[in-house]
């Protein structure tokens, strides 16, 4: 074993959060370089039909503060971010942040909620099919997983919204409603939580990734030696076959369930940050767009980086190029 | 050409790996006919819309004939609410998809295989450049970084895939570059190598044509299906393809308001369409996959 590339695991730990504050950075220029190319500015799309263009556009212009430069302006957006200030929405002039953390609690909410519900179906069938093979139970269990991470979540939302409503006679009443409703109302909240856990296309992912894996470890040579002395498979096969694996596929994966609570935010009238970002998108409402999408790639990296942690805990000797490998 | 698996001296499950091989076999041909009969069907929609085929005029209003249940005579899948036939609707819809993604498609695959060529036979630092890029490009949610350039530009459905191609390049990336990782440490580029074939013969034809077009080719036919996930999901937020032109994805959004009367078919209809569409491209890729994956050996 060469030891020259074993790292502290403080330093690697370090370099990794770095390299995630650098990231961020790249994240906001081009964020803030895509917003800029943009013909005409929000305050265009504000004065829009009040005022004319000219002389008295400017006034209001420079009365509401634009810095001209490109690099004063991104300079002191990002300062602001700094500082918790994220501007305020053209279109309602509520504070962005503001906004954002009222909403942002039931995106959170619907994205752990929705991976918790994609592990509890993918998991049990991926490991079976990886100890048993293609066999009259896993086949059509994979296939059904396929099959229903390949419905339009957006269709699934109404099947679901329908089977509530009309067969077993639930209804989604408004919130605040007094009395013995709250069931019902709680029920209805865990619609969107499965209907993107099992749609939305993760799920056959992480049944895949996670069949493979296992499948692999499987066959190692320790594993069969394990078995050989009666030891316990699982315990052998569990940090390479499963805990990583799954720590990398649920990282990988977050983009991707982020995108799906557009969707089931706007089917199930779930006031999120992805209902959010579809009205900003509609109204031109740069800040709030700009505001949503660091937030998410903060999420995004957020979750990379406890998944580089998993993998560094799980081995300390890894270096940065087995993780890369790993990664790749 | 029968197939023949090289098996590993030594393994002791080689039978039971055998019979599992041959049932995979069968498995995989059911899939890549399925995958390619959604090809098939691509090409009959734009056949039918060049030489007229199409069973009625798919944005023909017909009042008098509003949400027909399927199998309405002269309506086969019935209609919509505006009375419009969803057979018509559904077969021109699969124009909504198909060019832009393969336009989705190429950017993905030729800028990404290029990059990949370069982090994989670069020295250092084209590598570090690159991983960078797209781990920064892989940070951004794709829907997110797509009404971020929907707010900025009211981009069109081809603009709006060049964006979704650009989001796909970190995958291809990694993958030429791992494979060609994996190669340089073989003989056989060693020896071309030593021979003094130029870099350009060894990259082009030793490496990517002989050991990434099956990978790249798979890495395609997935592709198709995201670009078929990401247009319906937009037309259905009202971002895409704009009515009365059909698009799978609008004709879910505007049968959905009829839906929870009663009346499933205006949305369950392309719906299903778009399912059966996905999971054909995704199905040919995995048969393949496992066709000419397991045919190379190494």
């Amino acid at each position: 074993m060469n030891l020259k590339g074993v790292k502290p695991v403080a330093r690697i730990l370090a370099r990794e959060v770095a390299v995630t504050a650098f990231l961020l950075l790249g994240v906001s220029a081009v964020v803030f370089g895509i917003l800029y190319l943009a013909p005409g500015d929000p305050f265009s799309l504000l004065l829009e039909g009040q005022m004319s263009a000219g002389a008295p556009g400017q006034g209001v212009r420079e009365a509401l503060g634009v810095p001209k430069a490109w690099h004063v302006q991104y300079l002191s957006w990002l300062a602001g971010m700094f500082r918790g200030n994220f501007g305020a929405s053209i279109r309602t002039g509520l504070p962005v942040l503001e906004e954002m953390t009222r909403v942002g609690l039931n995106t959170l909410l619907l994205t752990l909620g929705s991976m918790a519900v994609t592990l509890l179906v993918a998991v049990p069938i991926a490991l079976y099919a990886a100890v048993r093979g293609v066999n009259r139970v896993s086949f059509p269990l994979t296939m059904a997983a396929y099959v229903v991470s390949a419905l339009p979540v957006f269709w699934l939302g109404y099947v679901v919204i329908y089977l509530f409503l009309h067969t077993f006679g639930l209804f989604p009443l408004a919130s605040g409603s007094p009395g013995g409703s709250h069931g019902t109302n709680r029920l209805f909240l865990l619609l969107p939580i499965v209907v993107l856990g099992l749609g939305n296309g993760t799920l056959s992912e992480v049944i895949r990734h996670l069949r493979e894996e296992m499948g692999r470890v499987l066959s190692e040579d320790y594993i069969r030696t394990a078995r050989a002395k009666g030891a316990s498979v699982w315990n052998h096969a569990f940090r390479e076959g499963f805990l990583i694996p799954v720590t990398e596929i649920v990282a990988s994966k977050i983009p991707f369930i982020l995108g799906g609570t557009v969707i089931v935010e706007q089917v199930f009238n779930w006031p999120g940050m992805g209902r959010m970002a579809w009205q900003a998108a509609l109204d031109r409402d740069f800040p709030v767009i700009m505001g949503i999408a660091v937030l998410a790639a903060v999420f995004v990296r957020a979750g990379s980086l406890l998944q580089r942690i998993v993998y560094i805990a799980v081995n300390p000797g890894a270096s940065r190029e087995t993780v890369e490998r790993r990664a790749a | 050409m029968r197939k023949r698996y090289v098996q590993a001296p030594g393994r002791t499950d080689e039978a039971s790996g055998l019979r599992f091989f041959r049932k995979a076999e069968a498995v995989d041909l059911f899939f890549v006919g399925y995958g390619l009969l959604i090809v098939v069907l691509v090409a009959a929609s734009y056949a039918a819309g060049v030489f007229r085929l199409l069973p009625h005029d798919p944005e023909a209003v017909n009042l008098d004939l509003m949400l027909a249940p399927p199998g309405t005579a002269g309506h086969l899948l019935g209609t919509d609410f505006m009375g419009r036939d969803l057979l018509a609707r559904l077969i021109l819809g699969i124009q909504a998809y198909f060019l832009p993604g393969l336009l989705a498609i190429a950017v993905a695959i030729v800028p990404g295989t290029a990059l990949g060529v370069l982090a994989g036979y670069g020295a250092g630092r084209a590598d570090r450049v690159i991983t960078w890029f797209s781990n920064l490009v892989d940070s951004f949610p794709r829907l997110v970084l797509i009404l971020l350039v929907v707010a900025a530009f009211k981009p069109d459905i081809y603009f709006i895939m060049v964006v979704v191609g650009l989001t796909n390049v970190p995958a291809t990336v990694s993958l030429v570059k791992v494979k060609i990782r994996f190669l340089r440490e073989k003989n056989f580029i060693e020896a071309a190598e030593g021979l003094g074939l130029p870099r350009r013969t060894i990259v082009l034809k030793h490496i990517l044509w002989h050991h990434c077009r099956a990978s790249l080719i798979i890495r395609a036919t997935l592709g198709m299906g995201e670009a078929i996930l990401m247009e319906t999901s937009l037309s259905y937020l009202g971002f895409g393809v704009q009515e009365p032109t059909p698009s799978w994805g609008n004709m879910v959004q505007s049968g959905a308001n009829y839906f929870l009367q009663g009346n499933f078919w205006p949305s369950t209809v392309p719906a299903l369409a778009i399912l059966l569409a996905i999971l054909g491209f995704h199905l040919l890729g995995d048969g393949l996959n496992n066709l000419l994956e397991r045919k190379a050996v190494y």
